[in-house]
Parts: structure tokens; C-alpha cells; sequence
């Protein structure tokens, strides 16, 4: 299927359009007639490690989607996949996927470094792609990818950071735009786990492939594959790219021969002037991960994908929703709560001190906007290729500075395709 | 040879995993997958965290059948077809009916008459429609909840025991909270396989018996630990789910058998069983061994079904 073929789904679409706008509403209510629909995108997971099993089980639960074709190139994972999904069929091969022309969507969970020729071939074969994030593990290979979701006009082309998606992180987005913490001050973040990135199998070569992460010639390292959607919400939120990032990495816990450090530290500098430290450990799981905005009125908190909270400064101004607002004890300081959807929750009287029955995960929602997407877009989703494009570009760059121990900056034509 | 040791607080247990191999690094690497698989099994079955699957399951389905992720779907089937094989005896809708015990959240009290047989009309394995095709559940009552507690942890264990075999592990001890187990291989020193004791029920310092166990998980139960007085009675937190009173069945129960869901699950329904209906189900599961203690007759009876312990029990 060349990339210009009109999918039978979008002419079915066009040609409600025709008919005028109510048939389209209409068309789109139908098909949320889930499950078992014919309307269903049919999609293929390629890559069945961790990310695309959770993938596989998010998508079970999206309206408009079923998982139709399964690939990876291990025994294990290809049986996981019987069990996960059992009416997918399963390839070792994700050409063969590429090549059925039912397949409309391509889920790219593989290995960050072997993302580059997934993606562009299956945006060539006219499919419709999410890609997991960092997109590469280098800026050629993220261009060459942010080249073709470009010229792909007509596709839809995700990437994997969720949080763009997320109602929570949206809402408090505008908290952060809208000047609540008054003149900021600097920002942090951490990424805690106690855990060896180690991956076993009994073969000696699968056990190579799987360690990919603590490969130094391909890794992005833990900027890139466990911060990076942290990150990705800072520059966010803050509306600046770094331009600059000085970087430190340690060997703290796990002396077992590998090169890639276990404990780093990462100072970024933003062009307005303020700085972000990030910290990502593997040898302590303390408070976990978090980000902080400070600022002269008060300091913003982000945790658990997406929660929110406002510490104020005892001069801040008085917002006035304040007072109704629910309030969290950290130790000696009061975090008022930030949601998403507090009004919702008093209709539905649920208490706002329990948290949202009604929330669903970063990647139910991501997941959910690459779905609608088909139904409604093509439009440029919130984690498009620039955005890809640039998360990559911060995330390469800032390990490189890791590795070497040295301050670099970030070459402003990384993030764009000029 | 090498051992590594590692521990997981989910399933409000901790869970303990001892290996044994050539390659500490590799061990470690197949147990953070194995446990890591437990702890996202915790996020999609908990009763208690209300994003769960579970939980928005048994938020919706009164209204609508809820399509389901297909793993979850075969476990309801599994649930579904031990909740046949024992006769009732095993029910994962008891949800309501450890509410109105108290026993969700608490100790347990003794409930209303009304609101305990109002808790008995949402209760029951029958009132839940799995769809095959569609691949969704629907309660047929108001007010029904699946908890799957009694069969979760032995799931999860059964899960993790696949990922370590995959990640090349051939000698583990597998437990949650000590109750549920699974053995891979023998440990390096002991071919007959993990010596595991089982306690006295009436007295924990004392060992009742013990056995080994060997590429098989092995499950104990027992309705006292959480429970209140009344009567001078002691009722524990396990409900019989046909009579919706406390189980009044063995006071202990072992279960023995390659599959440590089957054992979670089994090892809960022969506590609300009567002797004679223990052995019935005993015999319609394959390789399966049993241990269950009595004192209906006012002293410990205890009833061993292909139980080799490896001294003998006194009693």
C-alpha cells in the first residue's frame, strides 16, 4: 500500500462527510460500538518487551481499537502474546505486518535504537504509527524519522510521550501558564527505582539484545529511557528548550561490569536563565519520582502521572479557590490539591480526598488520542513528531554529557528539521 | 553457585524470592522481571485501588457488560470454572458480603440479619455473565463486586514463576506472605526438593508438619489471623459464600499442586467444606495433594490426602 492510498476506513469517512456533518457524527458514534466492530483500527504492535505488553492491555480497554498483529523476534515474548491477545497473529518478521493491508496502525514498542527503520518503513507503507519515546537514540535517526512522519501528510504520527495527552498534566498546565507560582525560580525533578536494568534469559545472545539499555553505543541512558517523559513535561511547562545541559554519572550500585552509570545528575539551562536539576538513581527507590516549578509565590509539585499539588508562600496573593480547595500534609508543609476535574467529582459525589475512579493511565489516554485520531483527523496530535523531535534531541545530548562528564550545549538545529 | 535474595511489598503481603544459580547478575535480572510483573498485576486486579481493572470492572458491569483484557477474562473463566468444581464453596463475589462482615477494611463485626442477606442476594458466581465472544462481564444484581482476593496471589506467583523459568531460573522459592508458594527445581543442596513447615493452627510456635515441595506451589489457609470474638466463637475473614456466615470447615487447609492459583483457590474453598467434600474436590484436580484440619469432632483432626510429609503427623 503506497503512503498516498486513501485507507477504506478514511474514504468511508469522506464519503459520510459528503452526506453532510451529522452522518459523520454519526458514523464516529457507531463505531465507538466496541467491542468486536469492524470499525475497530486494526493495529500492530511491533516490539513485545514491557512497553508494548502494556501497550496490548491499555488498547484492550480503548474504544476503536484491536490489536490485530503481534511481532517480535524471541520465543518467550511471541507466546506472551498468545496468552495477552489471543486473536492477534504473531510475526517474527514486522514486514510481514507492514505488508497486510488491513493493518492500520503500527505501534512502535521496540528497543529505542531500532526504531529509525520501523517507523519510516511503515509511514512509507502508508500506515498510521505511534512510536514509543526517546523516538531515537541518535539526532540522525530521529531527523530521518521526524522527516518522514512530515512528509507523510494524510497519516497520523504519535509519539510516545504520554503526558501531553494527560487531562491532569493539561489542567495543571494552565496553573503553571497562567503565572501561579509568580516569578519562577528554578525547577527539579527525580526518577528513584532500586532495581539492576539487568534483563536474564537462558540464551547468551538474547541476553545481549535485551541489555540494550546498558549498551553505552546505543543507550540513551536514564535521561533518556526513564526521565525523558519527566523532562518532556518540564520544557513544556515551562514554554523554553533547554539550551544547554552539564551532566554527571555514577557507578553507585550495581558493579557489575557495565559502563552506563547508575546514579546521574543532569543541570539544564533554560534560555530565560533558570536552571533544572534532574536527578535519576538505580540504587534507592526514596520518594520515587517527582517534579518541583519554584517560584516567588509558591512551588508546584507534579507525582504519580500527574498529580499535582500548590505549596504557596506565605506573601502569595490569595487565588480565592484556595480555601475550598482540598489540602495534603507533607510533613510540615500543606500542599493544596490540584485536579483536574474537581467539579466533576463533587457532582458525582465522590469525596475529593479518594482518588478518581475515573482516571485512567498517561497511556490510556495517549492511546485513546491516537484512536480518535483516526476517527476524527487526521489532525497533528499533542506529541507529534517535533515534539518527538526535540524530547529526543534533549534526551541525546544530555547522556552525552552524562558520559563525558562535561557541560554541552544543545545545538538549537537539533530540534528542528530546519 | 550463587543466591541472590529479593522481596516486594504488593497485595497488601510481602513476597519473598530466593535464587539460586551460576550468574548473581542474571538471577537478579529475572527476578526484577518477575516481581515487576507481580506488582503490575497488583495495579490491575486491586479491590482497593479504585483505577484498577478490577475496580472499574465492578464499578460499570451492574450497568453494562465491560470488556475485559483478555488475561483478565480467562482468570473470571478460571474463577468461574473452580467456583463449579467446589461446588460454590469458592466464589470471587463474595466482595459484598466481606463488607457487610466488616471485614474490607476491618476486623470484622457481626452483621444486621437484613443487611446480611441482602449482602446473599448480590453474592454468587452465577449472577456474573462472562461473554466468550464479546469478551465482557455483566452482573446480573446491583451491588456486586469481584475480589479476587483468594485467587490473585497465587495467580501473580503463578505468572512470575513462568517469567523466571523464561529468564532461565531452574532453582527459586517463590512466596507471598508465606502462604502461598511455588518451588522451581530443588535448592542446590536438597534433590528431594524446598522443605517447607507448615505451623499448628492453634499454636504457631509449634510445626504441625512439613513436606517438600518441588516444581509445584503449595498453599495454606486459615480463617483465623483477622477475625473477632463473639459467643466465645472466634469468626474469621473468610466467608462461606453459600451461607454467607464465616466458614465453619477445616480450621487449616494445604494445598499442593503445580498450579499456585489452583492452590490459592482451592486451599480457601476447603476451609468452608465439610470433610466429605474436601476429598470429592481433592479428586478432580490432577497431582493434587491436601492437608486439612478439623476440630468439629472438639480436638484436631487431621485429614492428609496424598500429603507426603516428610515426618510423620502425630495427632
Amino acid at each position: 500500500m503506497s503512503k498516498h492510498t486513501v485507507s477504506r476506513r478514511a474514504f468511508l469517512m469522506g464519503s459520510a462527510a459528503l452526506s453532510g456533518a451529522g452522518l459523520v457524527r454519526a458514523a464516529n458514534i457507531k463505531t465507538r460500538l466496541w467491542p468486536g466492530n469492524r470499525n475497530d483500527v486494526q493495529c500492530g504492535i511491533i516490539g513485545y518487551g514491557p512497553q508494548g505488553r502494556d501497550i496490548t492491555a491499555t488498547l484492550a480497554r480503548v474504544p476503536g481499537a484491536q490489536v490485530a498483529a503481534i511481532c517480535d523476534t524471541y520465543g518467550p515474548m511471541l507466546r506472551r502474546a498468545q496468552r495477552d491477545a489471543p486473536e492477534a497473529t504473531r510475526h517474527e518478521d514486522y514486514r510481514e505486518i507492514l505488508d497486510n493491508p488491513d493493518i492500520q496502525a503500527i505501534i512502535v514498542a521496540t528497543p529505542t535504537h531500532l526504531h529509525r527503520d520501523i517507523a519510516v518503513n511503515a509511514l512509507q507503507a502508508g500506515k498510521n504509527v505511534y512510536c514509543e519515546a526517546p523516538m531515537a537514540s541518535s539526532i540522525e535517526d530521529a531527523k530521518a524519522i521526524a522527516r518522514a512522519a512530515r512528509d507523510a501528510t494524510g497519516q497520523i504520527f504519535q509519539v510516545g510521550q504520554t503526558y501531553r495527552s494527560n487531562p491532569q498534566h493539561r489542567s495543571v498546565f494552565q496553573f503553571m501558564r497562567s503565572g501561579a507560582i509568580g516569578k519562577p525560580a528554578m525547577a527539579r525533578g527525580q526518577w528513584h527505582a532500586k532495581e539492576s536494568w539487568r534483563r536474564a534469559s537462558p540464551s547468551a545472545d538474547r541476553v545481549r539484545e535485551l541489555n540494550w539499555r546498558l549498551d553505552p553505543a546505543i543507550t540513551t541512558g536514564l535521561i533518556g529511557e526513564a526521565a525523558l517523559l519527566q523532562m518532556d513535561v518540564a520544557y513544556w511547562v515551562l514554554g523554553e528548550l533547554p539550551a544547554s545541559v552539564h551532566g554527571f554519572g555514577q557507578i553507585m550500585a550495581w558493579d557489575d561490569g557495565r559502563e552506563v552509570p547508575d546514579t546521574i545528575q543532569a543541570i539544564f539551562e533554560f534560555p530565560s536563565g533558570l536552571h533544572m536539576m534532574f536527578d535519576a538513581t538505580l540504587a534507592s527507590s526514596f520518594d520515587e519520582a517527582y517534579e518541583a516549578y519554584y517560584g516567588s509565590d509558591s512551588t508546584i509539585l507534579f507525582r504519580d502521572r500527574g498529580k499535582a499539588w500548590m505549596f504557596k508562600e506565605v506573601d502569595a496573593p490569595m487565588l480565592g479557590w484556595e480555601v475550598y480547595a482540598r489540602t495534603d500534609r507533607f510533613y510540615k508543609e500543606t500542599g493544596i490539591a490540584l485536579l483536574a476535574n474537581a467539579t466533576q467529582l463533587d457532582a458525582q459525589n465522590v469525596d475529593p480526598t479518594e482518588d478518581d475512579p475515573n482516571v485512567e493511565t498517561p497511556l490510556w489516554y495517549a492511546l485513546q488520542e491516537f484512536m480518535d485520531n483516526h476517527a476524527f483527523g487526521p489532525y497533528p496530535p499533542a506529541a507529534n513528531w517535533e515534539r518527538g523531535l526535540e524530547a529526543a534531541a534533549v534526551a541525546i545530548t544530555a547522556n552525552q554529557a552524562i558520559m563525558e562528564r562535561a557541560q554541552r550545549d544543545i545545538d538549537p538545529a537539533s530540534y528542528t528539521l530546519g | 553457585m550463587q543466591t541472590v535474595r529479593m522481596a516486594l511489598n504488593a497485595m497488601a503481603t510481602r513476597f519473598e524470592l530466593l535464587l539460586h544459580g551460576d550468574d548473581a547478575v542474571l538471577l537478579r535480572g529475572a527476578g526484577e522481571e518477575a516481581l515487576a510483573e507481580i506488582k503490575r498485576l497488583e495495579q490491575q486486579l486491586s479491590f482497593y485501588d479504585p483505577t484498577s481493572e478490577i475496580s472499574q470492572l465492578n464499578a460499570n458491569a451492574s450497568k453494562e457488560p465491560v470488556r475485559v483484557t483478555p488475561r483478565l477474562y480467562s482468570l473470571l473463566r478460571k474463577a468461574a470454572e473452580i467456583h463449579n468444581e467446589t461446588h460454590g464453596a469458592f466464589d470471587v463475589t463474595v466482595g459484598p458480603l466481606m463488607r457487610c462482615w466488616g471485614f474490607v477494611r476491618g476486623r470484622g463485626t457481626w452483621p444486621e440479619e437484613h443487611e446480611r442477606k441482602e449482602a446473599l442476594t448480590k453474592t454468587g458466581m452465577d449472577k456474573v455473565v462472562l461473554n466468550d465472544a464479546e469478551r465482557t462481564v455483566a452482573f446480573r444484581q446491583p451491588g456486586m463486586a469481584l475480589d479476587l482476593g483468594a485467587i490473585g496471589k497465587g495467580y501473580a506467583i503463578e505468572e512470575a514463576g513462568m517469567f523466571l523459568r523464561e529468564g532461565g531460573i531452574t532453582s527459586a522459592l517463590l512466596h507471598g506472605g508465606t502462604s502461598t508458594m511455588l518451588a522451581i527445581g530443588t535448592p542446590p543442596q536438597n534433590t528431594d526438593g524446598w522443605p517447607i513447615g507448615i505451623s499448628d493452627p492453634l499454636d504457631d510456635s509449634q510445626m504441625l508438619t512439613s513436606t517438600s515441595i518441588r516444581d509445584e506451589a503449595l498453599s495454606v489457609s486459615a480463617p483465623r489471623g483477622k477475625g473477632f470474638q463473639k459467643d466465645g466463637k472466634m469468626w474469621g475473614h473468610v466467608i462461606d459464600p453459600r451461607k454467607g456466615y464465616p466458614v465453619q470447615g477445616a480450621t487449616l487447609s494445604a494445598v499442593a499442586h503445580p498450579s499456585a492459583m489452583i492452590c490459592d483457590a482451592i486451599s480457601t474453598a476447603l476451609l468452608a467444606m465439610r470433610r466429605e467434600d474436601g476429598k470429592q474436590v481433592q479428586q478432580k484436580f490432577h497431582g493434587m495433594r491436601t492437608l486439612c484440619v478439623y476440630d468439629d469432632t472438639g480436638a484436631a483432626d487431621l485429614v492428609s490426602l496424598e500429603f507426603h510429609s516428610t515426618h510423620p503427623t502425630n495427632q
